[in-house]
């Protein structure tokens, strides 16, 4: 497809959106974003960010927002759910299902809703999100999520306020050859808590293009767990824009199984003094699925800590990536910054690549990252088999144990463990070659 | 004061540029510009054949689609290239039979820049092809080299001499076209070195060529081709200094090494060309393509470099490692102080089954210095039981200054074991502190504490240099602390 023909059905998507009671300046900023996407068009891999991405799944056919919404029952969500959670919302092809949904009571000074509904009544909450398009003008998917996004959901906390049980999102892809243009938009005010789980999943051949705005208050502490167990078939592309005011506090773990294509881009901001992130994740891949994990970590304030670790298994002929950048600006002085990619390489044409980047401009720092790529333990598997244990369980065991490693980096959360542990038993017992 | 604070106050280079000096000698330029017949012009000069000449006019042609490089992390006032000087080379009336022919302003010029170019290269064990501007002026130990069928000389030379090991290996490595620099280079090369050793010979010394720029305005395009034959083992060294001047030069070389079976090439750098002064006026421009082939089963190639000199440095010495069980190695050190600017690093290109590469890279930077590792390991699908280690640290002294690491790691075989670490600190106050109360100066520290940070690069290099760079460092250093 060539590049004008790669955006006409989505500039045909867009003009052909429903007349929506929307505010005339969210109908402006929509406008001026579309504009934005087609001067854009797709990126190429002769854009750095890009280098590594085969975008060919999302560019041989068009992928506009569905124009019906798909029947789901009860039943079709219920295995993805995630039994510990206090407060549920499904979205079902890029929409709130109130049906599937469980919101339940919430403690006064939290706000949990659908984008849409918020967008009727609590617009405030949302103005920023959408101020953000404008700062992030460069990425092509981001604007056109700007310009097409219908629903999302959106968590916001008002100071001290700690909210106690899980919340968790499920975003179901069902209608094919469509996509999900979801916003998401995340608000811990100062001394707030929350956790919360976004689960990611469905069938078929659709895309999921999500945007998550995470701000985090002065002293407030995020735990941001992404399980993205796409259909087969799928593409997942799941950004996320993360500020951190001072003393804050983010923990963003994200296991990827599904998805033919799938990368989870973060990009987080430290802008107060004193704040810490965790970035951790796990990535499985198999058959021909490429997954890309992209951070960027600026350190733009003084005494902040990051600590970034992800894992990547890729077997038969898939393609993991990871790119990681963390930048220290030159007054962030004392920073503390460690990030670390280690990659098991599986097929014989299976591929890694991975690209660690420090960017260093202030001298009072602490900072390193490693990266490996290698096959299992030879030794490891020899002292498993000499017990008895046949090859195949055996590679399926370290393969467990080596994701299961990161997972436990979720500290004081059990259930939340068990949770994902279950979900990398479940990839693995498709076999690893 | 404490140490921190000490370190933003930043004085000038306290010793200067040492080597900063103009000799004054009649050059025989083409006029400024570059066209087709500029290129005619140096191959005319240079009498060379026709074959080259077509060489360079299709390396000319590629280079004219070509636009320069911006992926790198600096930033480079544009260059008129229309506007250098291509060819300069030093008057002569008659080629000299011997050094007392050689114009005296010239050998006055090696002896400031301590060159050992007469009976001192003996005692040395140096044989020197020196390089004036562009010229080869005289080459010497070419008769013990000779005896054993070592061929050491100018590039021009090897041309005319052995047309055939030119012909064969010339842009086998660096195609023409296979970076602006390069292509650029490919065109108007002025002259270099040549050397191949045959097989199953140990070269006795080693092999030393001296670069500087002399004419104003006159960019230097060496071209170096080394060829280790079957068994052969060669250890060459190259090293450079330039006179002090206000203009950028321009310098763009490439280097070609290959490595045949159970061959080994040890390749040492120390580049200290001009850095421009202390408020980044002036200084060398070098994009230098590097790059060498282990072409055989158990051949070697390592690169060795210490680069403190150049306003901008540009280059990625790497391995292209196609023989089995073959290895490569690149060990650096990287200083960059006031206002220069280095972005340097390399790749190792896995195509053999196992087959070994390290990387050690040690970036210092200071006052306003910006220093990049960039790097890349690539492993491709055949090299089975592959291997790779890299390790880059990074050392800053104040903070107007950057240290980044930019690694690429492509792995597509599932037996290849790929470990990369970098880290990046400052000199803490507690070395600084414990250096100082046993009576040593802040400067006397921080040149202890830097050689010990570099100590894995200088173990690498042969003795000679070893000397000269432990005190480049310190110069190199020198008002980044106190």
């Amino acid at each position: 497809m060539s590049a004008l023909a790669e955006i006409q059905p989505y500039v045909e998507a867009f003009k052909a959106r429903p007349n929506a009671a929307e505010p005339a300046w969210l109908k402006q900023r929509r406008e001026s974003a579309m504009q934005r996407f087609a001067e854009l068009g797709f990126p190429t891999r002769k854009q750095e960010a890009w280098r590594f991405t085969d975008l060919q799944p999302l560019q041989r056919a068009a992928f506009p927002p569905p124009s019906s919404v798909s029947r789901v029952a009860a039943a079709d969500v219920a295995p993805w759910l995630y039994g510990a959670a206090a407060h549920r919302i499904v979205l079902v092809d890029g929409v709130f299902a109130p049906e599937l949904s469980a919101i339940g009571a919430l403690p006064k000074g939290v706000w949990l809703a659908a984008t849409a509904e918020t967008l009727r009544t609590r617009p405030e909450l949302l103005d920023a999100v959408l101020r953000e398009t404008d700062a992030l003008g460069a990425q092509p998917f981001i604007a056109l999520n700007a310009a097409l996004f219908a629903d999302g959901f959106v968590l916001a906390l008002e100071p001290s306020v700690v909210l106690g049980g899980t919340v968790e999102i499920v975003h179901l892809g069902r209608a094919a050859k469509r996509s999900s243009q979801l916003r998401n938009l995340i608000a811990l005010a100062a001394g707030s808590r929350a956790t919360l789980i976004e689960t990611y999943v469905g069938e078929g051949d659709y895309w999921t293009n999500a945007v998550g705005v995470i701000a985090v208050g002065a002293g407030a502490a995020l735990r941001h767990v992404r399980l993205q167990n796409e259909s087969a078939t799928a593409i997942h592309l799941g950004h996320q824009r993360v500020e951190l005011d001072r003393d804050a506090r983010y923990e963003n773990f994200t296991l990827s199984l599904g998805g033919r294509l799938a990368r989870t881009d973060i990009h987080l901001k430290f802008d107060g003094e004193g704040a810490a992130c965790g970035l951790f994740g796990a990535t499985l891949l198999r058959g021909e699925q490429e997954g890309t994990i992209a951070t960027v970590v600026d350190h733009a304030a003084p005494r902040c800590v990051t600590r970034e670790y992800y894992k990547s298994v890729a077997a038969d002929r898939a393609h993991g990536v990871f790119l990681g950048t963390i930048g220290v600006r030159p007054h962030a002085q004392k920073t503390d910054a460690n990030q670390l990619s280690k990659n098991l390489l599986l097929g014989a044409r299976a591929a890694i690549d991975a690209k660690p980047e420090l960017e260093i401009l202030a001298d009072d720092v602490k900072c390193s990252h490693g990266a490996t790529v290698g096959d299992l333990d030879e030794t490891a598997l020899f002292y498993l088999e000499s017990r008895g244990i046949p090859a195949a369980e055996a590679r399926r065991m370290l393969v467990e144990a080596f994701a299961a490693e990161v997972i436990e980096r979720i500290e004081d959360d059990a259930a939340m463990r068990a949770h994902l542990g279950h979900h990398v038993a479940r990839w693995l017992a498709g076999g690893v070659a | 004061m404490t140490d921190t604070a000490a370190a933003h106050n930043l004085a000038p280079l306290r010793e200067g540029y040492k080597y900063g000096f103009v000799s004054d000698i009649e050059s025989e330029s083409a006029p400024p510009g570059l066209n087709d017949d500029t290129i005619r012009f140096i191959s005319a000069k240079k009498q060379e054949p026709q074959w080259l000449l077509d060489w360079r006019l299709q390396a000319f042609h590629q280079w004219q689609k070509m636009d320069s490089p911006h992926w790198a992390k600096l930033r480079i006032a544009p260059i008129d290239y229309q506007a250098a000087t291509y060819y300069s080379a030093p008057k002569r009336q008659n080629t000299p039979k011997s050094l007392d022919e050689v114009d005296p302003e010239l050998l006055k010029t090696y002896e400031k820049l301590g060159i050992p170019l007469n009976e001192r290269a003996a005692l040395a064990g140096v044989a020197v092809d020196a390089v004036f501007d562009s010229v080869s002026v005289a080459t010497t130990f070419k008769k013990t080299l000779g005896e054993l069928g070592i061929i050491f000389c100018s590039f021009g030379e090897a041309v005319r001499e052995h047309p055939d090991l030119v012909r064969k290996y010339l842009g086998s490595v660096v195609p023409q076209g296979d970076n602006f620099f390069a292509a650029l280079n490919s065109a108007v090369f002025s002259d270099g070195s040549f050397a191949y050793i045959p097989a199953g010979v140990r070269c006795p010394m080693e092999l030393s060529t001296y670069f500087r720029i002399n004419a104003a305005k006159s960019g230097q395009f060496e071209r170096t081709l080394l060829v280790a034959d079957k068994g052969a083992y060669v250890s060459y060294l190259e090293g450079c200094t330039a006179p002090q001047r206000d203009e950028n030069q321009l310098h763009a070389a490439v280097v070609e090494l290959v490595a045949l079976e159970g061959a080994e090439i040890k390749y040492s750098t120390v580049q200290n060309w001009y850095p421009g002064d202390a408020e980044g006026k002036g200084g060398i421009y070098n994009f230098v393509t590097k790059r060498g082939a282990c072409r055989g089963a158990r051949a070697k190639i390592s690169w060795t470099q210490v680069e403190t000199g150049s306003a901008i440095t540009w280059k990625y010495p790497s391995c292209i490692l196609e023989g089995d069980d073959s290895v490569g190695e690149f060990y650096s050190v990287a200083i960059t102080n006031n206002f220069q600017q280095a972005d340097t690093g390399t790749k190792m290109i896995h195509l053999g089954r196992n087959t070994r590469s390290t990387i050690i890279s040690k970036g210092i930077s200071a006052g306003k210095g910006q220093n990049t590792y960039r790097g890349l390991v690539r492993i491709q699908p055949k090299a089975a039981n592959a291997r790779n280690y890299t390790q880059c640290d990074s050392l800053l002294i104040g903070d107007k200054c950057g240290a980044h690491t930019v690694p690429y790691i492509a792995a597509r075989n599932p037996t290849a074991r790929v470990e990369h670490e970098a880290t990046t600190s400052k000199i803490s106050d507690e070395q600084m502190f414990y250096c100082q109360q046993r009576g040593l100066s802040k400067e006397d520290a921080l040149s202890l504490i830097v050689n010990g940070f570099c100590k894995e690069v200088l173990k690498e290099l042969p003795m000679e240099f070893a000397v000269e760079a432990q005190k480049l460092l310190a110069v190199s250093l020198e008002g980044s602390v106190g």
